[in-house]
């Protein structure tokens, strides 16, 4: 490769490649949330990404035999075509820290080319180097993110800061901290609304939960006329509540559950209990608690500010009752702090939202909501998109479950299915994060779905073997059960069935593009 | 984080002047802690000038020079708020002059207290305090205004409406008509006017000729009705929405002619302080020498007015009171009224910064509960859109 126009069109090809896989590497990481222990394990599960950089490892042998330098290139060329990624679910979006990466690694490769061109007489070398490092190129990703960390920490330490400046300039401002393994977001829309019959509201949008989401909801989105902060919270591992609560400073907080959720990141369930609880000890002297007691983790710990405690199976301050649950919505009743009991009627199906709504109108009357109004905002309530949001097709019905799935919510899903009338179908591919308890809970799903559906479709053979195996364990007829590996495959199998009776389809849970 | 008040006043208006003290007086009462107030002057030929000697009172001696040495702005909705942009931009920085986060209009007479400059911060998407489009037009609007009322059982005198093409083409046909439906004295009033301009008494036809040109020369539309010999005026504020609304103390203007003329309204009180302070120098006995029956009787009417209209913020309700029968008429309504009757509602224990402060809370409801209707639905008609436009609507 000594002539110059080789040496040109194997650079060419190196930037191609490097490029496609950069592109394809850089999405996958912004979607494991920029997390180098989460982009490493996916790295090690990526098959299909080591498979197509095989053609780059060959590149590199051939590069050192004289004469085949431009089938070392082709190669080059080819793995680039085949890391062109195809239409995404969520695809990646160039944010400010995505186009910084994207920069630093440019100036490096433009460095290396650089020495390539200036050191004619190891070009040969040069080029098995460029064809390694496409092959290497998940780390070169990592490397750039590892060089970026001090900008990336500075400029969030600004953020953080901003927010808290904005925080501490709103001393009216009451905030409310949601957090829980799940049902979160649910119940965070859900107070917001109510609240919203006598405040101005401001609730984390989406699914935001993180330090920077919350952080920039405040910056982008919190105004002075706002009275009310709903602030959602998440956390992955021990001390991300504690942190957020440092920033937005909670005057009151809610739990909505306890449960085994990124068991695998938290370690153990008490770490999980723990991090929870750290909104409730960040609360000021006059804070006031929120607990679903029916969660047998939150019922039984002590807690120092004042508790307030909403359920449906236990004793507790807002017991609702008489509950009654249909594919039409859910009716009962529930007594305010005025000894005076109301009845609620909504739109929303699922025992465990009649516990989540019940949660937001303790909220909603603790703040002084006068309850005719809050009878009113319930009854308005719409469904939070892809958690049980009712979707009419046609003369099919959609049930798209497919946030975040979770043990509990799985199980109350497919109750909610078995109150519809009609041809009953499970489309998922399972449940994730679970750590040592993944295969068991799913097993225990597809238990629990042997009873209610009448058609199971699974996505990804590998990762739904447990539910296969809870579901022939119950006993279940193998014909009514389909294994594909994309939840397009299962959508059409499902939808190329033959039915006397309209089909229900439960959507739970639908994995990311990262998975 | 201060709330950012943008409070608006002058205008095309035949009230201009009237507006500019209304609105200084406003400015300068606001709680400074709470809320950060930016004064927005719009001239009479429509543009928005900001600066700091746009919220000093001294400054409209000489509005020329005023304008001269201010900041042209251009309103701009943008995410719920109101961006005011430098107009002319700068070639270098920052265009954004300031962001207000709730609009508040200190404006009188046509072309802003009518709806017109509320429906344009609704189109921005920006909130506002006082009344919506269609109580400020009800307002604004004798006639519309005593038709509502009459469907709602509350006390208007009855008249008659016509406008100034007919007046001219078949005069005598009007003339009989006003003198069929009516009885002299009549009183001939534009019928979207406020502050008392154009409206005279006739006690015989010669007169009533003449007040109906008279009347024309500031409006197209003019209604007529009776007017009351033993005439007092009695006036009451009212305060809130269609929720709640509560009535403050009740006040009877003094007159220094026939009617309340603009002269006694806004010349000024007495020769020693001049003119300049609005209606809250005008003479008036506060409160109002009547019966407490009386007076609960005019602040139910009231709050019953304010209701029926749909009325927004604070207003001020006119009631004529015929001293021969002992009856009550609603005259009309002043949906932003001179000095927002601030003076009305100190002797109730409301002080002019706590009432300021309930208008931007009622100005903020209204918002969070017009943005919980969903106003676009989720289909797309023109994504499945084939053939031509005739016949899409069925």
């Amino acid at each position: 490769m000594a002539d110059t126009v080789g040496f040109v069109i194997y650079t060419l090809c190196f930037l191609f490649a490097a490029a496609m896989l950069t592109k394809r590497q850089m999405h996958m990481f912004q979607l494991n949330m920029y997390n180098m222990a989460s982009h490493i394990g996916w790295i090690r599960r990526d098959r299909k990404g080591l498979l197509h950089s095989l053609p780059a490892l060959l590149a590199a042998v051939l590069a050192l035999v004289p004469g085949a330098g431009y089938f070392s290139a082709a190669l080059l060329a080819v793995t680039a075509l085949l890391s062109i990624e195809g239409r995404a679910k969520k695809p990646l979006v160039v944010t400010k820290r995505v186009l910084r990466m994207f920069v630093t690694l440019a100036i490096l490769y433009a460095l290396f080319v650089a020495l390539a061109a200036a050191l004619e007489g190891a070009r040969r070398y040069f080029c098995a180097a460029f064809a390694l490092v496409v092959f290497l190129n998940p780390l070169t990703v990592l490397l750039a993110n590892i060089l970026m960390k001090p900008v990336e920490s500075s400029i969030n330490r600004g953020f953080i800061r901003d927010a808290e400046r904005i925080i501490s300039g709103m001393p009216r401002l009451t905030v409310i901290g949601v957090t829980g393994s799940y049902g979160k977001t649910s119940v965070k829309f859900y107070i917001g609304k109510l609240l919203s019959a006598k405040y101005n509201v401001l609730v984390t949008p989406e699914s935001y939960n993180t330090t920077l989401g919350v952080v920039r909801t405040i910056r982008e989105h919190l105004r002075p006329t706002h009275e009310v902060f709903v602030c959602e919270m998440g956390a992955k591992g021990v001390g991300e509540i504690k942190e957020i609560c440092d920033i937005v400073k909670p005057k009151m907080g809610i739990i909505t559950s306890i449960g085994p959720q990124h068991l695998e990141t938290f370690g153990s369930i008490e770490n999980i209990i723990n991090t929870k609880f750290e909104l409730e000890e960040s609360l000021p002297e006059d804070g006031i608690i929120f607990l679903n007691t029916d969660n047998e983790y939150i019922a039984g710990r002590q807690v120092k500010a004042r508790r307030v405690s909403y359920g449906c199976e236990s004793e507790a301050d807002y017991r609702a009752r008489d509950i009654k649950v249909s594919e039409h919505g859910s009716e009962f009743k529930l007594t305010g702090k005025d000894g005076v009991e109301y009845t609620f009627v909504t739109k929303l199906i699922g025992r465990h939202n009649v516990q989540n709504i019940a949660g937001a109108i303790a909220v909603a009357d603790t703040l002084g909501v006068p309850m005719e109004d809050i009878v009113t905002q319930v009854r308005r309530l719409e469904s939070v998109p892809h958690r049980l949001q009712l979707i009419n097709k046609g003369r099919d019905v959609i049930i798209d479950d497919a946030f975040n799935s979770n043990p509990s919510g799985a199980k109350a899903a497919l109750s909610v299915l078995g109150e519809f009338s009609g041809f009953k179908v499970l489309v998922t591919p399972g449940m994730i994060e679970l750590g040592e308890k993944q295969y068991e809970l799913n097993y225990e799903f597809g238990r629990q779905a042997s009873m209610v559906c009448d058609f199971v479709a699974l996505v990804g053979e590998r990762q739904t073997k447990p539910i296969y195996e809870g579901l022939i364990s119950a006993g279940y007829d193998k014909s009514k059960i389909f294994v594909g590996a994309t939840i397009q495959a299962a959508l059409a199998a499902v939808e190329a069935l033959q039915t006397n009776e309209r089909k229900v389809i439960l959507l739970e849970n639908d994995l990311p593009d990262n998975y | 984080m201060k709330i950012k008040v943008g409070v608006l006043f002058g205008g095309k208006s035949v009230e201009h002047e009237v507006s500019v003290i209304t609105a200084i007086q406003a400015i300068n009462a606001f709680d400074k802690e709470k809320y950060e107030v930016v004064p927005i002057y719009m001239t009479r030929e429509g543009d928005f000038y900001c600066g700091p000697d746009i919220g000093k009172i001294e400054s409209y001696r000489e509005i020329k020079a005023l304008i001269s040495r201010s900041v042209r702005v251009l309103p701009v909705g943008e995410k719920g708020r109101m961006k005011l942009l430098r107009q002319p931009p700068k070639m270098f920085g920052n265009n954004v002059y300031d962001i207000i986060d709730v609009a508040f209009p200190a404006v009188h007479g046509t072309n802003v207290e009518d709806g017109a400059l509320q429906g344009y911060l609704q189109t921005l998407g920006v909130p506002y305090v006082g009344c919506d489009v269609l109580s400020s037009a009800l307002g604004m609007d004798k006639y519309a205004m005593k038709a509502v009322l009459k469907d709602n059982g509350i006390p208007v005198l009855p008249c008659v409406r016509f406008d100034v093409k007919r007046w001219s083409r078949k005069r005598d046909e009007v003339v009989e008509e006003l003198e069929g439906k009516l009885r002299y004295p009549v009183i001939v009033k534009p019928v979207n006017l406020g502050s008392s301009i154009g409206i005279k008494i006739a006690r015989d036809r010669e007169g009533l000729i003449e007040a109906v040109d008279y009347a024309f020369n500031y409006a197209s539309f003019a209604i007529a009705e009776n007017a009351i010999v033993k005439l007092r005026e009695i006036n009451c504020s009212v305060l809130g929405d269609y929720e709640t609304a509560e009535a403050s103390e009740c006040e009877e203007p003094i007159n220094t002619d026939e009617i309340l003329s603009y002269e006694d309204k806004y010349g000024g009180g007495d020769g020693k302080s001049g003119g300049g302070k609005g209606m809250s120098g005008l003479k008036r006995l506060l409160p109002a020498p009547i019966s407490p029956e009386l007076r609960e009787e005019v602040r139910t009417l009231a709050i019953k007015t304010f209701k029926a209209l749909g009325a927004s913020g604070v207003a001020r309700i006119d009631f004529l009171l015929d001293t021969d029968e002992m009856k009550l008429y609603v005259n009309e309504i002043n949906t932003i009224p001179g000095s927002l009757a601030f003076y009305l509602w100190e002797p109730v224990g409301v002080k002019y910064p706590e009432l300021l402060d309930r208008l931007v809370s009622l100005a903020l409801k209204r918002e969070r509960e017009n943005s919980a209707i969903s106003y676009s639905f989720e289909t797309n008609i023109l994504a499945n859109f084939r053939g031509g436009l005739k016949g899409g609507k069925r």
